[in-house]
């Protein structure tokens, strides 16, 4: 626990500039993307195994809030994967350790470029799902919702019938 | 271990072969599973969110991809790459604030446990998939 406190304020105060926090960043994203990444690979095996269970999730995943979550994944992936590849880079070459502070920059700008517009574009999808109540369908039968924010009835997919 | 030194200008530069060993590979690891994982993993992160919007996504969806073999080799190279450095990445993560070690060697094998229970239920469910059979689910036939 100790430990815990002094990583978590050591890691806000500790004033280690673009270098440090870029650390910091890819360490989250990191251990965002495998928390997420543990919940969609179970999720998606009962595609195979339980289609109703899967398609029950899918339903509630497409919710606001859940939107939201997934742009989050979406940008740690991108930022992650650039700054993973200016990581390999610098391993490789040494000798550019001198420039660190510039390939800093450039993986943050590059990653404001490709996620900005298409982090925006899916904002805009959400705000879309949102202008009309969702209908869903499964097995022939179909419900329909509240609002966007409405998760799907379990009885729809037979699920704890 | 050996070791060449060059100096080039005011900078000194050693080069160091160090020999195989597991902290070694899993570094290296971590640096060639991320070059591929730029492929498989951003790539699949493009077509699923922006190319085939995840508004649309069904039963049916994944039905049609997963009659396809070269979508399920697809999505078996990505859970074995992604989940195998995720876990890795994890570890190193861990490794660097519980400096108990007992308490790491349990966790390690504990992850080791999740990474192959992971990958193989996922990858079953993956080389099993019955694409009519789902369809058949959402259709309710
Ligand atoms: C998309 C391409 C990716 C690239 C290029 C990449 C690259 C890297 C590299 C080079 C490291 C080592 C950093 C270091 O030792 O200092 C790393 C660490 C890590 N990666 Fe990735 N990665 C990618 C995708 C992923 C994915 C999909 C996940 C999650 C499942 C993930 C989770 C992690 C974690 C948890 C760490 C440990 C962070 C740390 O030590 O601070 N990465 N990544």
């Amino acid at each position: 626990m100790g430990t815990l406190i002094t990583t978590v304020t050591e890691s806000i105060r500790y004033r280690g500039r673009s270098g440090q926090y870029t650390w910091l960043a890819h360490r989250l994203a990191g251990l965002g993307i495998l928390a997420f990444l543990v919940i969609h690979v179970w999720d998606t095996a009962n595609a195979s195994f339980a289609p109703n269970v899967y398609a029950w999730t899918i339903e509630v995943f497409k919710t606001p809030f859940f939107g939201l979550g997934e742009i989050a994944v979406f940008g740690a992936v991108l930022f992650h994967s650039f700054n993973g590849l200016r990581i390999t880079l610098l391993d490789y070459k040494p000798t550019w350790w001198h420039q660190q502070k510039r390939s800093v920059t450039i993986v943050w700008v590059l990653f404001l470029i490709v996620f900005v517009p298409l982090g925006l574009y899916l904002l805009l999808g959400i705000v879309d799902s949102c202008q009309h109540p969702p209908v869903w369908e499964w097995a022939g039968q179909t419900a329909t919702g509240a609002s966007c924010f409405s998760f799907p009835p379990t009885s729809l997919y037979g699920i704890g019938s | 271990m050996a070791t060449t030194i060059s100096n080039t200008d005011s900078r000194t530069i050693r080069n160091v072969r160090v020999k195989a060993n597991f902290e070694r590979t899993a570094f290296m690891f971590m640096r060639s599973s991320g070059i591929i994982l730029v492929i498989l993993a951003v790539g699949h992160v493009m077509l699923q969110l922006i190319f085939n919007n995840v508004h649309y996504l069904s039963v049916e969806f994944v039905a049609e991809q997963w009659s396809s073999w070269g979508w399920k080799v697809y999505d078996m190279a990505l859970l074995v790459f992604a989940l195998t450095h995720g876990i890795n990445g994890f570890r190193n993560v861990l490794e660097d604030y519980i400096h108990n070690r007992g308490a790491m060697k349990v966790i390690n094998i504990l992850l080791v446990i999740f990474l192959v229970v992971s990958i193989v239920w996922a990858g079953y469910a993956i080389a099993s998939a019955d694409p009519a059979a789902m369809d058949a689910a959402a259709l309710g036939q």
